[in-house]
């Protein structure tokens, strides 16, 4: 791995283009020395890459405005767009890497099971906050950021140095609507609509938020399906009415977590394709085979240039019988 | 256990280890956008902590806090919270007030559990009516909400006090509705009523319903031995009847099986005085539309009634509404019945024949006239001043109204269809009966109906049926419902021979609550209910019944059903009612016993009822061989003869 001679600033400026590019809407360096120090030990940057020198944090945009106009079915399935900032910090590392001859990771986005309820091998949302494109709101401490909203964010630790950015200066969150809000009835929008009441909290005479409370547990049960499998299956073993136990692996509540769990082994698991195998035109659809595709392009640039030439010989001849 | 950790150790560090976890957490202020370094390091607990810190801060292991953790998460974890969000979106957010999770609103007792549990239909049955729409989702209440709504103004009870509309009867069920679920009655619950036709009976039928409980009816005459054992079988929650009724002080009666009851709560009685222990069925009511979140379906259990138990303990019949308002909605145009009619019922609204009738008029639209209880005057009265126009009654109301001569007196021209039901049906009355009408210029036209309470309107003759078939014959079979006339062995025989009825429908009942013994016997394999009758049934389909199969008589193995010997006894001059049981013989196993009734001081004995059949050249071996005078027939509260209790005076 040759270590390429690039200036810090201009090695930051490539990162944030590439990332950019390839659909990141934030981009920041958290300060390595403010992490060591905040993180709990065991979750720090260099509990992971000992010699790691910057981290970069990304964001990437959650839903559109018709997703958060909605109904929350659809948002179950379509909310979530963290795996596209994933794919982009992948990205970026094998960028570093290859581009300035320094090593990266992509930090896992997962949790560390040894250490608790949801402790994270690494916490994207203090890389975030401390690179400054997110701050933390009244909803659970999800970061928000003045122009973009909700992100998703991903984060990569390379042992390049680049110049870090510092938190942001102000934070949005609560927004004056809320303010009134819990002015006129002690709660923000977030506390009132959350349907299992996880979030409570106060707000100070300077309108920013002076305590935040958060039942995390509560908001798994709704949010974080994946912990409701053991408990399903749980629930599942210990019903004494067969009617219960149906409806445990079965009942609509727990149905989204099959169909997630499907889609995240891969694919749907779609078993059956007779219909299709004995249908005509999936059979000889000119198109379907590659090779036939490619095929069929040349053809068409054939006929067009056979096309062009023609109409150059008919123009040719109409210029000359002029 | 593993790790050394016990279930107390669960139990005491349970919570503890819940709250210093990432479960709960606290943010003061915004201490890292800040770099608030002080701040942070102070609030490290309140932020959440890992396990190997909570095990130090506890004195656990590591892995015995991972235990704890676990196991008390698992305790406080809710797997359909997710269900809360469904309805969510598009504008609409989060109340708490208006959502409960189903498995909380959508209780019910064990009791109720109990009679849903006897609701049992063959599958393939069930998707028949389903899908020919015998079966669909309609409710008693659904078809009053349904007229409240679009004809608000018209009459729906007709009572001697007055009329209400469907409107007004909406308004008075709701409250009443209300009040019966202040005191704690819920989906599924039995509420019995013991009351005559009148409003307060018809208000409690909507209410108890409403709500989604189940109404078990009580025949006015039973008293404490009958009562005691249908409120014990059925385990109802609440009783409404009458303070007192005649000589009966059904209060203290219901009060003192209360006392011995492990179910029945609460007693609501009508009545210008209430004892201590009772409801006063005017005070219950409260305003308001009624928020009822486990709201009755058309596949719900919502009657519960009991056999008249002519040979036998009554039985249970818990009834769905697709059995009940099914059948009534689907006789509705078979009966030409129209929101302008006015229907009338001498039959009792305990019984099933006088729920039937109530049942059609109300998914008509149409008015029900109430007669609180039969008198001959009263009935003919009651159809002269409110000019009914349907009238559903049994012959002997219609015998005892020719023999006094009430037809003659009264104005009955009003009067287009009648239906005869609840007991063998004489030619010669419904043929006198639709002449006496006629004879003042008026054309009316008569039905005769076959049901049970097991089957409802089983059989019956249309308005549009040829003329003279009520005469003969309960016309042919329902709509949703098949009949069949079989032999000892379940074959089934050709027209016009005599056997064993049996019916198949969507009226018909799903089973006996908890008496799995009768519904084996009352079943074939394929869904067919035995009825115990004796019937012909025509080339065309029509019905006539001849007989009850426990009535026949097995004399020296020849068997023969007496409903025709008894028919010629009636005939006597003398003779007012008559009824042949079985009585045990040591040589030829039974003999003909025949219980009579007389009319007037009159005189008969054995040789005058065997002239009698001699002279009607009947076979001597169907004569009576003894012949016991009684004063009053035991009769059920819709004047069927109880042969049973013939046979135990023998």
């Amino acid at each position: 791995m040759v270590k390429a001679k690039y200036n810090s600033d201009d090695t930051k400026s490539m990162c944030k283009a590439y990332a950019e590019k390839k659909g990141a809407l934030a981009f920041g360096i958290a300060n390595i020395n403010t992490l060591e120090r905040v993180a709990p030990e065991g979750a720090r940057p260099t509990d992971m890459l000992p010699k790691v020198k910057s981290i970069i944090s990304i964001g990437v945009g959650g839903g559109t405005r018709g997703s958060w106009a909605a109904d929350a079915k659809t948002l179950a399935y379509i909310g979530d767009t963290e795996t596209m900032a994933y794919r982009i910090a992948y990205g970026l590392a094998f960028y570093i890497e290859a581009k300035f001859g320094f090593r990266a990771i992509f930090v896992p986005p997962d949790m560390n099971p040894e250490k608790g309820a949801r402790v994270p091998m690494q916490s994207l949302k203090l890389h975030a906050e401390v690179a400054g494109i997110g701050a933390r709101s009244m909803a659970g401490d999800i970061l928000l950021h003045p122009e973009y909203g909700m992100m998703y964010y991903a984060s990569v630790f390379t042992e390049m140095e680049m110049p870090p950015d510092q938190p942001m200066a102000n934070n949005p969150c609560p927004h004056s609507s809320c303010v009134q809000l819990y002015r006129k009835s002690g709660q923000t929008p977030c506390m009132r609509y959350c349907p299992v009441e996880c979030l409570s909290g106060s707000i100070g005479e300077d309108d920013q938020v002076e305590e935040m409370h958060y039942d995390a547990h509560a908001c798994a049960e709704m949010s974080q399906q994946y912990e409701a499998i053991p408990s399903v299956l749980l629930d599942t073993l210990d019903a004494k009415d067969p009617i219960e136990r149906g409806m445990a692996l079965h009942g609509p509540e727990n149905q989204v977590i099959w169909y997630k769990l499907s889609i995240g082994a891969g694919e749907l698991l779609s078993l059956c394709y007779e219909c299709m195998r004995v249908c005509p035109i999936t059979q000889t659809a000119p198109m379907a085979n590659p090779v036939a595709r490619g095929a069929g392009i040349r053809q068409k640039i054939v006929e067009a240039e056979a096309a062009a030439r023609t109409e150059h010989a008919i123009e040719k001849t109409e210029n000359m019988k002029k | 256990m593993a790790y050394g950790v016990t279930q107390q150790m669960i139990e005491t560090f349970g919570e503890i280890v819940f709250k210093l976890s990432l479960n709960k957490q606290v943010r003061r202020g915004d201490p890292v956008r800040n770099l608030d370094f002080t701040s942070i390091e102070a609030a490290r607990e309140e932020s959440g902590l890992t396990d190997e810190q909570i095990a130090e801060r506890v004195g656990l292991l590591p892995e015995q806090v991972s235990v704890v953790r676990v196991f008390t998460e698992r305790k406080h974890h809710k797997i359909d919270q997710h269900r809360r969000i469904y309805h969510l979106g598009g504008g609409k957010r989060w109340k708490k007030a208006a959502y409960s999770s189903p498995l909380e609103r959508l209780t019910f007792r064990k009791d109720a559990m109990m009679i849903r549990e006897s609701v049992v239909f063959k599958p393939e049955l069930a998707a028949k009516y389903i899908e020919r729409g015998y079966w669909i989702n309609e409710t008693l209440n659904s078809h009053l909400a349904n007229y409240a709504n679009t004809t608000p103004d018209a009459p729906a009870i007709i009572y001697s006090g007055g009329e209400i509309s469907y409107k007004n009867l909406k308004e008075n069920v709701d409250e009443l509705t209300n009040g019966l679920m202040d005191i704690g009655l819920m989906k599924g619950d039995v509420v019995a009523v013991q009351l005559p036709n009148t409003l307060e009976f018809i208000l409690s039928y909507f209410a108890i319903t409403a709500f989604g409980g189940v109404m078990q009816t009580i025949h006015m005459p039973y008293r404490d031995a009958d009562i005691k054992f249908l409120l014990s079988h059925s385990r109802a929650r609440a009783v409404i009847c009458l303070s007192k009724f005649k000589n009966f002080n059904t209060a203290e009666v219901m009060l003192d099986i209360k006392e011995k009851s492990d179910t029945l709560e609460n007693i609501i009685t009508v009545g210008k005085t209430s004892l201590p222990g009772t409801i006063d069925f005017k005070n219950i009511k409260i305003s308001g539309v009624p928020k009822i979140v486990n709201p009755p379906v058309g596949s719900d259990p919502f009657l519960l009634l009991y056999t008249s138990g002519t040979t036998s303990n009554p039985k249970g019949v818990p009834l769905t509404y697709q059995n009940m308002i099914g059948n009534a909605r689907l006789s509705v145009p078979e009966f030409h019945m129209t929101p302008a009619d006015r229907n009338i019922s001498a039959a009792p609204f305990s019984h099933l024949y006088g729920l039937y009738n109530f049942h059609v008029a109300l998914c008509a639209g149409a008015a029900n006239i109430l007669l609180p209880v039969f008198t001959p005057p009263d009935l003919a009265k009651m159809i002269e001043e409110t000019k009914a126009t349907t009238v559903f009654l049994g012959p002997p109301h219609a015998a005892s109204m020719i023999n006094a001569g009430l037809l003659d007196d009264h104005d009955f021209s009003s009067v287009r269809f009648s239906m005869f039901s609840g007991s063998a049906c004489p030619p010669s009355v419904l043929e006198i009966y639709r002449n006496k009408i006629s004879a003042k210029g008026s054309e009316t036209r008569i039905g005769q109906l076959w049901g049970m309470t097991e089957t409802a309107g089983a059989t019956y003759c249309r308005d549009d049926s040829p003329k003279d078939l009520a005469l003969k014959s309960a016309g042919p079979a329902a709509p949703g419902n098949e009949v069949r006339v079989v032999n000892e062995n379940d074959e089934v025989l050709p027209a016009n021979t005599e056997g064993e009825l049996q019916v198949r429908g969507s009226s018909v009942f799903p089973g006996y609550l908890n008496n799995p013994e009768a519904n084996e016997n009352a079943f074939t394999e394929d869904g067919w209910f035995k009825t115990g009758d004796i019937a012909i049934i025509d080339k065309v389909g029509n019905l006539s019944i001849t007989g009850r199969t426990k009535d026949v008589i097995s004399r020296g193995g020849v068997k023969f059903n007496p409903a025709d010997i008894e028919d010629l006894i009636t005939g006597h001059p003398n003779v007012e009612q008559a009824a042949i049981v079985p009585m045990p013989d040591p040589i030829l196993g039974e003999k003909a016993c025949c219980f009579i009734t007389l009319i007037d001081d009159n005189k008969v004995t054995l040789e005058d009822l065997c002239d009698l059949l001699d002279k009607k050249k009947i076979a001597k071996n169907k004569w009576p061989e003894r012949l016991i005078v009684i004063n009053e027939m035991p009769l059920t509260p819709t004047r069927k003869i109880i042969k049973g209790k013939l046979i135990e005076k023998l």
